[in-house]
């Protein structure tokens, strides 16, 4: 009799769209979602929504002229976007680098890393309907931009890593206030991941959800805390150093299945949160070994770099960036081709979006941490 | 379908009675540690709330914000314009005849065109501060404005050479 | 960014080097899913695609699309590029697609032919994703003109495209001695032109 009940009965898949406009998406971004009763069947992620043109713009603009445009891609870590495209000119062109200037380089990258995961603390806890971490997480980050602030003159899209070195200078009282900065946020971290990461809530909601295991992850190519919470000991800091990291002694975190499965949505949050520690030990190491000196290498008014082709990566707070740059020897980049690590990511999405509820999907996104910025360029 | 997606959500694991009650104990032990860490938050921090607009923030000296250009400084050398990314400069300017005095700026430069249009679209501007940077004797400077908006689009492109501006200019010359 | 000779799948493959930066090898663009497979299963593990980049070279009339591949267990990157005949609207260069064998391919197929126009032959979806689906044109050509109108909103309208203040300098540009920075407005002279005219 129930036999005869569910063949009279005909269901059929119901198409939702999680639209352009939603508070837990992180941006403009589209999916939609074929969805069968509360769970979810297929989704297919729309983007577009945000796309500015920056590669066919950064062809009319000569090499300085291009920064800024780099900021406003993750402009919510905007230093390691500039670092990024830095380092493949400075390449190219075979300038040096003062020592003074790759310490300060390391610090303000570090630094905005502490700031990306914050923002990444607060917006995944108000994704899952806590609201105070999110405004703990940016009294923290104030101090953050507060510094940057007086280093660049804007809190928020700096400008501030030139072609051969840093803009400003950063005075004593500055590297006194991060000294601090330091010591009080290595408590605060400890307290926010007792307040959100042991919630037996929090836990209930993000074990064994959006499991991304080793095999996916280098069938899409997926880096950053996502390989690293499967399991994968990969960080380009340390295996494919750039910069000055090779001389600082830090730690990759790597997500171990603790609390559900590996590779699920709370092993990458606990990765950014054991990111964080790290950083504020690369920070301290930083702040002991900075060099006086100049903070600007030689550099042609008129730069022009030499024909040829570089691909640079760097490892940025969502995963790996990568800028392919390809010159014809004029003053202007024949082609810049951004690699985002959140294209990649966004990819992903339909695979690992059947099976979950619609309320674990807001928990998936949340947990790889998209800027649509980076995503559309 | 939907009999097949239930069995495979990961979740759908059978709990003993013991699994249950643990989650309760755990689920009221992790909550009570956290409002512990939340209620020092009502009586032992300070407020952090700047009462704007009674309470101004003060932007430190290299801030960013509003553009100034002090045009009797200006040797109309055009390199703000050929920096900028957004080409938000719009500069012209005229030869000085031989005859006519001569001008020098406050470096010692002397000035030898005359700027007939000196206008900034502030709207298209993206505050990158190059312009700023290439400026050879430093008349086009950031200032510490940040309260500029306007009711019109019309009304953000600034014509630095206009004699109103002098009001705005003396007032910031004189800080 | 080292590189190897792909005697191992018997394509033709050149080593490339500009004067800075990285080398690449250029192979034909038939043998490319065998040399894509060879690299990925064979001993060099090339198991991640990274970006797929195609660049326009008008002057050639050539599009090159470059496949960068790295490997995360052996700690190597490569780059591999084609060279296809440029075509026009209606012929776009055609290549095969390697979905099949990195799943990464796919949006990063998807932006090269949104961008660039070239169609990848075996693509299980292959539409815009990042401009609007019924797009035309292809913005990252060299010879690229952005189209008046998409659907009824007007691109570039001309209120806010400061016109007044780009043709003051051209309006001027008769006085003996003028100069101004935007160079690209040609403005008749007015009519009459008064000796001591000053502005």
């Amino acid at each position: 009799m129930h036999s005869l009940n569910e063949e009279k009965l005909k269901t059929e898949l119901l198409t939702v769209n999680m639209g352009p406009q939603h508070p837990a998406t992180h941006g403009v971004l589209r999916v939609e979602i074929k969805t069968d009763g509360e769970i979810v069947a297929q989704a297919i992620p729309h983007l577009g929504y945000l796309h500015r043109c920056m590669e066919k713009h950064s062809e009319n603009l000569d090499y300085r002229g291009v920064i800024p445009f780099c900021d406003r891609m993750d402009y919510l870590a905007s230093m390691s976007m500039e670092l990024g495209y830095v380092l493949a000119v400075e390449k190219m062109l075979g300038t040096e680098v003062p020592r003074r200037a790759q310490y300060i380089r390391t610090l303000v990258c570090e630094l905005q890393r502490i700031a990306s995961h914050l923002m990444f603390f607060g917006t995944y806890a108000i994704d899952l309907g806590a609201f105070s971490p999110f405004l703990y997480a940016f009294q923290d980050r104030e101090i953050i931009l507060r510094i940057f602030e007086e280093l660049s003159g804007v809190r928020l899209l700096y400008n501030y890593i030139w072609i051969g070195g840093v803009w400003n200078d950063i005075n004593d009282d500055q590297l006194k206030r991060i000294k601090e900065f330091c010591i009080t946020m290595s408590e605060s971290l400890k307290k926010y991941h007792s307040l959100v990461g042991e919630n037996k809530i929090f836990i209930e909601r993000t074990r064994s959800i959006g499991v991304i295991t080793k095999d996916l992850a280098f069938e899409y190519g997926a880096t950053g805390p996502l390989l690293r919470g499967a399991g994968v000991k990969w960080d380009l800091r340390k295996d494919r150093t750039y910069s000055i990291y090779n001389e600082f002694d830090f730690d990759i975190p790597v997500g171990s299945g603790e609390k559900g499965t590996l590779g699920d949505c709370w092993d990458r949050y606990y990765v950014r949160m054991q990111e964080m520690h790290e950083s504020i030990k690369i920070i301290q190491q930083c702040l002991d070994g900075i060099e006086e000196g100049a903070i600007i290498g030689k550099v042609p008014k008129n730069i022009k770099l030499p024909k040829g082709e570089i691909y640079q990566r760097t490892e940025c707070p969502r995963g790996e960036l990568g800028y392919h740059l390809i010159s014809d020897g004029n003053k202007k980049p024949y082609r810049l081709k951004v690699k985002s690590s959140c294209f990649t990511h966004v990819s992903m999405l339909p695979d690992i979006a059947p099976g979950l509820m619609i309320a674990d999907l807001v928990a998936s996104i949340g947990s790889v941490d998209i800027v649509l910025g980076e995503v559309d360029r | 379908m939907s009999n097949d997606i239930l069995n495979d959500l990961a979740y759908r694991k059978p709990i003993t009675l013991r699994v249950y009650f643990k989650n309760i104990y755990d689920a009221i032990r992790t909550t009570l540690k956290g409002m512990s860490i939340t209620i020092k938050y009502v009586y032992g921090v300070k407020p952090v709330t700047l009462e704007y607009p009674e309470v101004r923030e003060e932007l430190p000296a290299n801030s960013r914000s509003r553009l100034f250009n002090d045009v009797e400084n200006c040797i109309s050398c055009m390199q703000c314009s050929a920096a900028c990314p957004v080409d938000c400069i719009y500069i012209s300017a005229v030869r000085r005849e031989k005859e006519a005095p001569a001008l020098k700026t406050k470096n010692g430069q002397a000035i030898r065109l005359d700027l007939t249009q000196y206008t900034i679209d502030t709207a298209l501007c993206c505050y990158c501060g190059l312009c700023t940077t290439v400026c050879p004797t430093e008349c086009l400077t950031h200032t510490q404005d940040y309260e500029f908006s306007q009711y019109t689009l019309d009304n953000m492109k600034y014509d630095y050479l206009d004699p109103q501006v002098r009001t705005w200019r003396n007032r910031l010359i004189k800080n | 960014m080292e590189y190897i000779n792909s005697k191992v799948s018997g394509a033709n493959a050149v080593v490339s080097k500009g004067d800075a930066g990285d080398s690449s090898i250029i192979i034909s663009p038939q043998h490319l899913k065998e040399v894509c497979r060879q690299l990925k299963d064979g001993e060099h593990e090339f198991q991640v695609l990274q970006v797929i980049t195609g660049t326009d070279f008008l002057a050639e009339n050539l599009i090159e699309v470059s496949y960068i591949l790295a490997s995360f267990t052996k700690n190597s990157e490569l780059i591999l590029k084609l060279r296809l005949p440029r075509g026009d609207e209606n012929n776009l260069p055609k290549v095969d697609s390697v979905v099949e064998i990195w799943k990464a391919a796919d949006f990063q197929e998807r932006e090269c032919y949104d961008m660039i126009g070239v169609e990848f032959l075996g693509h299980p979806d292959l539409q815009r994703i990042l401009c609007p689906y019924d797009w035309q044109g292809f913005p990252l050509r060299k010879d690229y003109v952005t189209p008046e109108k998409y659907l009824d909103m007007v691109i570039n309208p001309i209120s806010k495209m400061n016109i007044e203040d780009r043709e003051f300098g051209a309006k001027h540009a008769h006085i003996k001695g003028a100069s101004t920075s935007v160079d690209n407005y040609k403005v008749d002279p007015p009519a009459t032109v008064s000796e001591t005219e000053t502005v």
